[in-house]
């Protein structure tokens, strides 16, 4: 196995890795696509009458904004994919637990 | 020089000790550990809402939960026009301009640059302050209208459905009497739970970034060789315009 061979290279308290510059490219993109997701958002409103597709398209669209902002903003995109997995992997079971009290919720609304 | 040190770094075994297994600062894997930990603080608050709406369809004692867009119609200094989700459209929209601002003050912080960081923070703090006091407004408008923690005086009836249909947008809009009866508790008490947790969210952010600003003001961060802290405050600033999206898709659009 191999070791780190000079101890004391590596401090973990201070220890910061050197952050290049992307430039402002991407971050123009994610913020004019966040822009044209909120107008959308606000147009649909409008046109489509209220039902439970609109609710989905609403979702949907909420889940792309989030996407790019913890992709894009957060950077998390250019992080180690480790890092990446132990943030988003544990977020999924919300959504199981949303999907399952909205199901109780119903089912309490329908004995009361 | 210092690329060649970190790329005989990245040859070490990942969790044999000795380097870092995710290649961050120890730093930024705490606060992204305690962003996941309060993301679960406001999805716990965002799943009692979900299970409180379904559960309050429609019960003999109230009405059904009112469309949220229609109740918050209001925009400064157009009283009694009917303006439904143009104001919260103007909030989410400061909030990703001081989402880029910041975004922006990170990437002069790869550069070194001081100058940069400190415009760009200004505009973010600025972008912060703007949006708190738009909720303040709302907030203020909204208790004006009869809603309290503890009891909701937007419970529709069937005349109030059928006024809130026959206005279109910009049209006149005041609730007549018999629009309005007591509605579910938990839809006045959890707006303002969830949006008041948000807003104290935005309200640290704030201070955060004016402890930041100063820093950088001072040269703390020049004198150390870089400027991460702004990449941290950016983290928690951007988390709390993440949970924005989510908020106003729940508490606004549906």
């Amino acid at each position: 196995m191999e070791f780190y061979t000079k101890p004391g290279d590596y401090d973990p308290i201070n220890y910061v890795p050197h952050q290049a510059s992307h430039g402002t490219k991407e971050l123009w993109k994610t913020f004019w696509l966040l822009l044209g997701i909120t107008i959308l958002d606000f147009i649909i409103y409008f046109v489509m009458p209220a039902t439970g597709l609109r609710n989905v398209i609403f979702i949907f669209f909420g889940l792309v904004k989030a996407y790019y902002i913890v992709g894009a903003f957060m950077h998390l995109k250019h992080e180690k994919i480790n890092l990446a997995l132990i943030i988003l992997v544990p977020t999924v079971f919300i959504i199981g637990l949303v999907m399952g009290l909205l199901y109780e919720g119903n089912a309490i609304s329908l004995m009361k | 020089m210092a690329n060649q040190a970190e790329a005989t770094f990245e040859k070490q075994p990942m969790w044999s000790g000795g380097r870092s297994p995710f290649n961050v600062s120890y730093g930024k894997l705490m606060m992204w550990i305690f962003l996941l930990s309060d993301a679960f603080t406001f999805s716990s608050l965002l799943v009692q809402y979900g299970a409180q709406r379904f559960s309050n369809i429609e019960t003999a004692v109230t009405t059904s939960w009112p469309d949220p867009a229609s109740i918050f119609n209001h925009f400064p200094f157009m009283h009694g026009v009917h303006l439904p989700l143009l104001f919260v459209s103007v909030m989410t929209f400061i909030l990703i301009v001081s989402s880029v601002t910041m975004v922006l003050a990170v990437e002069a912080g790869h550069r070194n640059s001081k100058k940069e960081v400190q415009k760009y923070m200004v505009y973010t703090i600025f972008g912060g302050i703007a949006f708190l006091s738009c909720q303040a407004w709302e907030w203020a408008t909204f208790i004006h209208e009869g809603a309290r923690l503890d009891s909701n005086f937007f419970g529709i009836t069937e005349q109030g459905y059928k006024h809130l249909q026959s206005v279109s947008f910009s049209d006149h809009f005041e609730w007549a009497d018999g629009d309005r009866t007591w509605g579910p508790v938990p839809f006045a008490a959890l707006f303002f739970i969830v949006t008041g947790f948000h807003g104290f969210h935005v309200f640290s952010g704030v201070v955060i970034n004016v402890v930041v600003y100063i820093m950088t003001v001072r040269g703390v961060f020049e004198r150390r060789g870089h400027y991460e802290m702004i990449e941290k405050a950016g983290l928690y600033w951007h988390f709390v315009d993440l949970v924005w999206v989510f908020v106003f898709t729940f508490f606004y659009l549906i």
